[in-house]
C-alpha cells in the first residue's frame, strides 16, 4: 500500500519536473535564446571587454573566479573568451552540435558574467538565462519543424521529458527571478520596503521628464513599490497556471519590464527572453508538407498534430 | 506519417534522477543565496538589485569622480565602460576601498589614459558624493561632499601606464 503512496507520489513528481511537452519547443528556445547571447555579449552585457583593460587594483573576484583559479581579466583573454563565445553560440543557434556547443557556450557565459560581476556590481537578471544555458545542451538534437522535414534529431512535436524537464528548469529560475527578489527586498529593506522612498532614490540619480512627473506624486511610487512587491511574492502560481491565466501572468510581467525600462532604463531583457519557456513555441512553426504531394492536400495534416501540441503546458 | 503518432520519449530512471538531484540542489542554493548570502556567491547571489529601504525623509547618495588635468581644467571623470571601463555602480560598490585606500583613484587616471591617450591626463582627482536630503519622498536639499582625493605622481604615467609623450 506504501509502496502505491510512493509510486504515485514518484509519478505526480515526474509529471511536474519532466513534463512530456513537444521537443520543438526546445528547438526554438534554443534558436531565440542563443542568438539572444550574442546581441547581449556584444552590446548589453559588453563591460567584461571594457573589463579587459581596467588596473587589476579594481578587480574583486567573484568566490566562483577564486575557486576556478580564473585569471583577472586582460585584454587578450577577454577577446578570446568572446570570440569562443559567438561561435559556440552561434552553432547552438543553427541547431549544430547542440550539446558540445551548447556546453561550451554556457561555459563561457558563465566566466564572461562573472568577469562583469567581479568589479562589486552584481546583477540577478541573468539568472533564468544562465539556468537555461546550462539545461539546453542535455536534451540533444531536436528539430525545429514537424513533419517529414530532412535533419537528424528528435521530431519538433514529438513528447519529450528530457525537453519537458529543460523548459520546466527555465520556468522556475525565473519564478525564482521574481520570487527571490521580493525576498531580498523584505530581507535588506525590511517589510517598510515599499512603503520607502527606493524609487525616489532611483529618479533621483537618473532623471527623465516621465520620472520627474512621477517623483512629484510620493503615493504613487509607494503604490508602485507595493504592486511589484505584492507580484513578486506571488509569482510562484504562475508555476500552476494555465492558457489564458498563464498568458495574462506573462503579459503583467512584460508591463513590469518595460515600465522599469522606461522610468529606471533597467531593462532585464535576460529575464524576458526566459518568460518564452512558458510558450507553447512549436505552433508557430507549420508542418512541412510531406514531399510529392500538391499544394492544396497539405493543409489537412495541420489538425491531426493538435494533440500532440496539447501534449505540454 | 504524423508525428503525433510517435511515442513519449520518457526519461529513465537514472536520467530522472540526476535532473532532479540537480534541479533541488540548484534551487536550494539559489534560495539560500538570497535568504542568507552575499554578492560573492555569485551565481547564488542574492537578488538584491533595489532591494533596500529608503527612508522618506532620508539621503540619497550618488558618488561620482572629477578630476584636475595637467592644463588646470577640472573635469567629470567619465565613470563609464567607454570612459574608463568601469562604471559609477561598480566605483560606488568599493566606495570604502577608496576613501581607505585614496592612491586607488590613480587606477581610474590610469585606465582613462590608456582608453584615450589623446585626451589631456588627470594631475589630480577627487571622489565627490552629491548627497540629496529627502522630505516626505520629495528632494529638499542637495549637498556635495569630498570623500578621498589623490595627487598622481607622474601625471604623464599614472601607474606607470600608456608612455610617457602624451598632452
Amino acid at each position: 500500500m506504501s509502496g502505491g503512496v510512493a509510486g504515485a507520489a514518484a509519478g505526480a513528481w515526474r509529471r511536474w519536473w519532466a513534463p512530456a511537452v513537444p521537443a520543438g519547443r526546445v528547438a526554438l528556445l534554443r534558436a531565440v535564446l542563443y542568438p539572444f547571447v550574442v546581441l547581449d555579449v556584444l552590446v548589453l552585457t559588453d563591460d567584461p571587454l571594457a573589463h579587459g583593460d581596467v588596473p587589476v587594483q579594481l578587480y574583486r573576484p567573484l568566490a566562483l573566479r577564486r575557486l576556478l583559479h580564473l585569471p583577472a581579466p586582460s585584454p587578450g583573454y577577454v577577446r578570446v573568451l568572446l570570440v569562443v563565445l559567438l561561435v559556440s553560440a552561434v552553432v547552438a543557434a543553427c541547431g549544430r552540435l547542440p550539446r558540445l556547443a551548447g556546453a561550451v557556450c554556457a561555459a563561457a557565459y558563465l566566466d564572461w558574467l562573472s568577469n562583469a560581476y567581479s568589479y562589486t556590481k552584481v546583477d540577478h537578471d541573468h539568472a533564468a538565462l544562465v539556468v537555461a544555458l546550462l539545461v539546453l545542451p542535455t536534451v540533444g538534437a531536436v528539430r525545429v519543424r514537424p513533419g517529414t522535414g530532412r535533419g537528424a534529431g528528435r521530431g519538433a512535436r514529438s513528447p519529450d521529458e528530457a525537453a519537458g524537464w529543460a523548459l520546466r528548469c527555465v520556468q522556475v529560475a525565473v519564478v525564482c527571478t521574481y520570487f527571490l527578489a521580493g525576498c531580498a527586498k523584505v530581507r535588506f529593506g525590511g517589510w517598510d520596503w515599499a512603503g520607502g522612498a527606493v524609487l525616489t532614490w532611483a529618479f533621483s540619480r537618473r532623471r527623465t521628464a516621465l520620472t520627474d512627473a512621477l517623483a512629484a506624486v510620493p503615493p504613487v511610487l509607494v503604490a508602485l513599490q507595493w504592486l511589484v512587491l505584492v507580484a513578486e511574492l506571488l509569482s510562484p502560481v504562475m508555476l500552476w497556471l494555465r492558457g489564458r491565466a498563464l498568458a495574462a501572468a506573462v503579459l503583467f510581467w512584460l508591463a513590469f519590464h518595460l515600465g522599469t525600462y522606461l522610468t529606471l532604463r533597467i531593462h532585464f531583457l535576460p529575464t524576458v527572453v526566459c518568460l518564452l519557456a512558458f510558450a507553447p513555441l512549436e505552433r508557430l512553426v507549420p508542418p512541412v508538407r510531406p514531399r510529392g504531394r500538391r499544394a492544396g492536400t497539405g493543409r489537412r495534416a495541420l489538425p491531426a498534430q493538435e494533440p500532440a501540441a496539447r501534449g505540454g503546458r | 506519417m504524423h508525428e503525433a503518432s510517435e511515442p513519449v520519449r520518457r526519461l529513465g530512471a537514472a536520467a530522472l534522477l540526476w535532473r532532479s538531484a540537480a534541479a533541488v540542489v540548484f534551487l536550494l542554493l539559489l534560495s539560500a543565496g538570497t535568504l542568507r548570502g552575499t554578492d560573492d556567491g555569485w551565481p547564488f547571489a542574492p537578488m538584491s538589485q533595489y532591494a533596500f529601504a529608503v527612508d522618506l525623509d532620508g539621503e540619497v547618495r550618488s558618488p561620482y569622480v572629477q578630476g584636475t588635468g595637467t592644463d588646470g581644467v577640472v573635469r567629470r571623470v567619465p565613470l563609464t565602460a567607454g570612459g574608463v571601463g568601469v562604471e559609477r555602480s561598480e566605483v560606488e560598490g568599493q566606495l570604502p576601498r577608496f576613501v581607505r585606500d585614496p592612491s586607488l583613484l590613480e587606477a581610474l587616471a590610469a585606465a582613462h589614459a590608456a582608453r584615450h591617450p589623446e585626451r589631456v591626463r588627470f594631475a589630480s582627482l577627487e571622489l565627490r558624493q552629491r548627497v540629496s536630503d529627502l522630505a516626505g519622498g520629495r528632494v529638499v536639499r542637495v549637498r556635495d561632499d569630498l570623500l578621498a582625493s589623490w595627487t598622481v605622481p607622474d601625471p604623464r604615467q599614472p601607474l606607470g601606464c600608456c608612455g610617457g609623450g602624451a598632452p
